[in-house]
């Protein structure tokens, strides 16, 4: 879809970098040279005209690798995670996932061979989050557009004044990575701690590390199949891109 | 050479020395000399013909109180930063290749400071990773020198073969404390 | 308002299971001044249990309790203690606590609870499901009969995967005072099982989502976290490797720091090396091996990695896995525990105590594992097994059991040193079935009551390591001397005080030791080097206080006094110092009420004493110093005769163990005729109501002191 940008596209993006502000604002994409898929949306945006929602978030700079093999079920990723983001431990909150592993892995007590985590082949299978490509689930799942790209690292973040908790990003994640702060009443998520995550420096076995974002959607199944629709305001956009057989592309 | 350049010189020493001992390895001021030519510091060394680089160094070496000279068996000066390679593990890397010396000394300093006989077994594994046959042959050569005749071994009730100095622990003390070395797993 | 601390959850949970009630109450309000933990359950012990309640009375409480520090990322917490009348304690049972780490009590603490109580005795068998604020008590008639693997899966299926279930299993239900309970595959708290099956309650099991508030400024908190593992050592706080690393200036051959380059977790898939430097905090996990340390080399390539409870890098239960033993005795391939858990079955076997013993140790080590913490059977720190041994190897057996019986048990297989005579031998302990089966599940004094063997026969045994009320020593003098001794003779079951003995064995040098000793405790005296042993001084007796305050804090914060205290460290630049407020500030910065070291000290102390007003109250005799502080002959004894005092014995001398014990008293500010406190003793720790109480008993000493 990407791969033919029409020159003008590139001269029209490297135009709108002055509006960066304002797309900032609205949280939509931020311009970088390399983000061909972003160089179309802003031609969707500009077609759309300046209130259209523009649901295509550039790349993520990093993420989280969890080595399952290394993994001990001390749970002090998770500690970290929310003692030292949130002042409070609490494994529920936790932006990386392991509690509910430590027990059967992530099929549950099932039973049987096949049966992971500390009664069953010991195996801990850590949940972290994918840091998705486009489309991001969770992102995309959002009707308040509240789940934005972090400028410095790229990480999908929740942004708690817009996010209204409907807790459809929980449901959009087919890695069950969303978590809900009951006290806020917000989602929240990975936000790889601006670029030193408090996970990898806590694990005491090595098994987490922060490394150039690449995509982990296509490794391995998922948990579930997520619930991840796009608002009605948003889907005009997707069908930009997304064109119904027999239609010609977005001129 | 400015007298500016020797806090660089110094700071650049200091840096060769602990790249060194990060990698678990002594080094002499002649090899300190090859570390800061690699660095672009050979300049700063050749201003003064007359004077050994070496020398230079070594007088600069014994200012710096974060790194430690250690009087090798070779009889030259080398040096280490003891925060990341101990005193303890120098000796160990000064010695080898000289066993009776390395295991006598090693036996001698666990029944004076701690104190407490050893395991045989110790002497097998790293960083000493000495075979059987070069233990026993060590022993042998102990045996023959008056040098060695502190060094005394005692068996536990189990088999093991637990090794001490006699200038620092007697018998049935040592016997004792193999003993319940041994022992220990037994009482967790 | 009181609520509003940090730490603690807030609420204690009670159920009461002869009338379904389910109630909470305010932690803050009610439990404050004794923290949690073993404090919590003394004090509901002393309120609410009047003396000469039996272990198995529906009128007995068990408290399962965690403390304030539970559930947060302060390394090594994660300890459920749980009191009650203890049912091993011998001639009459009287209040002890089990320990037990794994998941549980985090997971107690999100769900909202510092503590359970469960009370009275249920009409049938139940489970308790506690989910957040939902609490319910469930039938478990499907699950009696069940061991505890498959309790814990029907249950978490019916609970959701990431619940925590506690149970008991054959052992527990047959009510067998040798029964433990078990969370999380391996962390169990010994004597309380039989406890449990006599309430009908087969299992509790938890679920929590809610959190724990760090009350202090996040960032100090998040410092402190990081000051505490770059002081942590290895298993037991042995700060030195085993072997000489280029990092260290110190290494011990017994250090439980046994992880070092070129070892891996050989069954791990693919197998894990352990590279790198050992001393970095992202090792830590690699540091501990309990299985390599116990029974050898050889256990590594078993080794698939280490576990342990929430939030402790250093994972002492090691989880092996062993092909072979599923082939030759029908078990599971995997099991995983610690100390004397995981050498549960080798210990029964003379032949398989020389050493680390290696494969045959390890095979029986696996059986061992795999019967004792399914059934829920308790070892009694190893003494199970010395009694065992005892009893067979000194012919007990053979004149006292019937014939019959005798004949019924494979003792070819015990001769062979074969792990399948584990496969008779357990289950009929945890079934109590046969004499022996029901003798050895009620604990070493029933040996005494039912064959009419004297109690001296054991303890002037060194070999049985016995040493009263039906329990071992426990780090004794062969340890620390008479620091040792005086800690042994406190508690009502096995001393479980590891405060001196991680400080002596710690790794590091003596003149390092005493120098730290001088810092902390006032004197380079305050200990010897082992098996050289000096007469008693007060310096020893006050750091067997220390120790043992230590001890009760640990017990009542959540926080495992296997691993602390953490007053000494690997950090050459510190002079191997720990910190010893280390508790202090980390509670403070929890609750965000400031608590210094000696005022945290005072209600460790406070907590202790209070354990002792129990066992006043519960005896009926005031006079402890002869009626319960006692030693066992063999200490003051040695197999070749050597004296007292030379290089090389750990012969105690009668007479300076009473000075001991005259200093021990004096430090801890009681009568020392009696070893009891006086009431001012009672109401200078806020504990004027128990004084009180014990006074109009006539249980204080005469001088009122």
């Amino acid at each position: 879809m990407i791969r033919d940008v029409p020159s003008e596209w590139i001269e029209r993006a490297a135009q709108a970098s002055g509006l960066e502000a304002e797309l900032s604002r609205r949280g939509f994409l931020k311009l970088s040279v390399c983000a061909l898929s972003g160089l179309a949306l802003l031609g969707l945006g500009d077609a759309f005209g300046a209130n259209a929602p523009l649901v295509i978030l550039d790349n993520a700079k990093g993420v989280i690798l969890a080595d399952p093999t290394r993994c001990v079920g001390c749970q002090r990723c998770e500690l970290a995670c929310t003692e030292f983001n949130d002042g409070r431990a609490q494994p529920s909150l936790s932006r990386i996932k392991i509690a509910r592993a430590v027990n059967f892995g992530p099929g549950g007590p099932t039973g049987g061979d096949a049966m992971h985590g500390d009664w069953g082949d010991g195996l801990i299978v850590q949940g972290v989050c994918r840091q998705c490509p486009h489309p991001v689930p969770c992102a995309t799942a959002c009707p308040q557009n509240a789940i934005k790209d972090d400028p410095q690292t790229g990480a999908r973040v929740v942004d708690p004044a817009a996010c209204v908790g409907c807790r459809l990003c929980q449901r959009a994640c087919p890695w069950d990575m969303l978590s809900f702060d009951e006290q806020a009443g917000v989602a929240t998520k990975c936000f790889l701690c601006h670029g030193r995550p408090k996970c990898v420096e806590a694990c005491p076995a090595a098994a987490l590390r922060y490394v150039p974002w690449r995509d982990l959607t296509r490794d391995g199944g998922m948990l579930r199949s997520g619930l991840s629709a796009p608002s009605p305001e948003n889907a005009k956009a997707c069908l930009d891109c997304h064109v119904p057989a027999g239609k010609t592309a977005v001129k | 050479m400015s007298a500016g350049d020797a806090p660089d010189l110094g700071k650049a020493i200091v840096e060769a020395v602990r790249e060194a001992s990060a990698e678990a390895r002594l080094v002499g001021a002649d090899e300190v000399v090859e570390r800061l030519r690699a660095r672009g510091f050979g300049e700063c060394l050749d201003t003064e013909p007359e004077v050994d680089p070496c020398r230079r160094v070594e007088a600069l070496l014994s200012g710096l109180p974060e790194i430690a000279s250690l009087a090798s068996l070779s009889g030259r000066a080398v040096y280490h930063d003891p925060a990341l390679l101990s005193r303890t593990y120098a000796r160990i890397l000064d010695r080898k290749g000289v066993t009776a010396l390395l295991m006598a000394e090693e036996i001698r300093a666990n029944s004076r400071d701690y104190p407490r006989p050893v395991p045989v077994e110790l002497f097998e594994a790293p960083p000493f990773d000495l075979a059987p046959e070069a233990i026993e042959a060590a022993f042998k050569a102990m045996a023959a020198s008056e040098e060695f005749r502190d060094i005394a071994f005692t068996t536990t009730s189990q088999g093991t073969v637990y090794l001490f100095s006699s200038l620092h622990l007697e018998r049935d003390y040592a016997t004792f404390l193999a003993e319940q070395d041994e022992t220990f797993s037994m009482n967790p | 308002m009181a609520a509003s601390r940090g730490g603690f959850a807030g609420k204690v949970l009670r159920v009461d299971l002869s009338t379904g009630k389910i109630g909470v109450q305010d932690t803050i309000e009610r439990y404050e001044a004794v923290l949690g933990g073993a404090g919590l359950g003394y004090r509901v012990l002393w309120d609410e249990v009047p003396a000469g309640t039996g272990p198995f009375d529906a009128a007995n409480k068990l408290v399962f309790a965690a403390g304030a520090l539970v559930g947060t990322s302060v390394p090594c917490n994660g300890r459920t203690t749980i009191t009650t009348i203890f049912p091993t304690c011998w001639p009459r049972p009287l209040v002890g606590s089990g320990h037990m780490g794994g998941h549980f009590a985090a997971k107690l603490k999100y769900a909202g609870y510092d503590a359970l109580i469960v009370e009275g005795k249920a009409d049938r068998p139940v489970w308790l499901m506690i989910r957040d604020a939902k609490v319910e008590i469930r039938d478990a008639g499907h699950l009696w009969g069940s061991g505890i693997r498959r309790t814990t899966l029907e249950l978490s299926q019916e609970m959701g995967p990431d619940c925590v279930v506690a149970a008991i299993g054959q052992a527990g239900e047959s009510q067998a005072p040798m029964g433990m309970v078990i969370n999380s595959v391996s962390h169990s708290a010994g004597g309380v099982g039989g406890v449990m099956g006599a309430k009908n309650l087969k299992a509790v099991a938890v679920q929590g989502s809610g959190a724990v508030r760090i009350a202090g400024d996040k960032a100090e908190w998040e410092k402190l976290v990081k000051f505490h593992l770059s002081i942590l050592g290895a298993n037991n706080q042995h700060v030195v490797p085993s072997f000489p690393t280029p990092q260290a200036e110190y290494y011990n051959p017994a250090s439980r720091w046994v992880g070092q380059p070129g070892r891996r977790w050989g069954a791990a898939k693919p197998p894990v090396e352990l590279t790198g430097d050992i001393h970095d905090l992202s090792r830590i996990v690699y540091r501990t091996n309990s299985a390599a340390f116990f029974l050898g080399e050889e256990a590594w390539k078993y080794t698939v990695r280490g576990n342990g409870c929430t939030a402790c890098p250093i994972r002492c239960h090691t989880m092996l896995r062993v092909p072979s033993v599923t082939v030759k005795y029908g078990i599971p391939d995997m099991a995983q525990n610690t100390c004397i858990a995981l050498q549960f079955g080798r210990m029964f076997f003379k032949g398989l105590m020389a050493g680390k013993g290696g494969e045959a140790a390890i095979e029986a080590c696996m059986v061992g594992m795999h019967l004792a913490d399914d059934m829920g059977v308790w070892s009694n720190y190893g003494q199970l097994q010395r009694d065992l041994r005892k009893l067979y190897e000194g012919g007990y057996l053979k004149a006292r059991l019937g014939s019959k019986e005798y004949a019924s048990i494979p003792w070819d297989k015990y001769d062979r040193n074969d792990p399948a005579f584990l496969l008779d031998l357990v289950p009929r302990i945890a079934n109590r079935q046969g004499e022996l089966g029901d003798v050895l599940s009620r604990g070493t004094g029933a040996i005494f009551d039912t064959w009419s063997i004297p109690e001296s026969d054991w303890a002037d045994d060194h070999s049985t390591t016995y040493w009263k009320m039906g329990h071992p020593k426990h780090h004794a003098n062969e340890d620390d001397g008479q620091c040792g001794v005086i800690i042994n003779t406190q508690y009502n079951r096995d001393a479980q005080c590891h405060s001196h003995t991680n400080f002596v064995r710690n790794g590091l040098p003596l003149a390092v030791q005493k120098k730290l000793a001088t810092d902390i405790w006032g004197s380079p005296d305050a200990l010897d080097a082992p098996g050289d042993y000096t007469p008693a001084n007060p310096y020893k007796a006050r750091r067997a206080k220390w120790s043992l305050m230590r001890k009760e804090l640990h017990d009542a914060l959540g926080v495992c006094n296997w691993m602390g205290p953490w007053v000494a460290s690997p950090r050459w630049e510190r002079g191997y110092a720990g910190d010893d407020s280390l508790e202090s500030k980390f509670l403070s910065l929890a609750t965000g009420r400031p608590m210094d070291r000696e005022e945290l000290d005072r209600a460790g102390e406070r907590i202790f004493t209070l354990h002792r007003a129990l066992t006043i109250r519960d005896m009926g005799q005031v006079d402890m110093r002869a009626g319960h502080d006692t030693v066992p002959p063999w200490v003051f004894e040695d197999a070749k005769g050597a004296a007292p005092f030379t290089k090389g014995t750990i012969r105690m001398d009668r007479a300076d163990i009473g000075r001991a014990m005259d200093f021990f008293y004096e430090a801890m500010g009681w009568d020392t005729a009696t070893g009891a406190p006086g009431k001012a003793r009672y109401a200078a720790l806020g504990l004027a109501d128990v004084g009180e109480g014990l006074a109009a008993a006539g249980l204080v000493p005469q001088d009122g002191k």
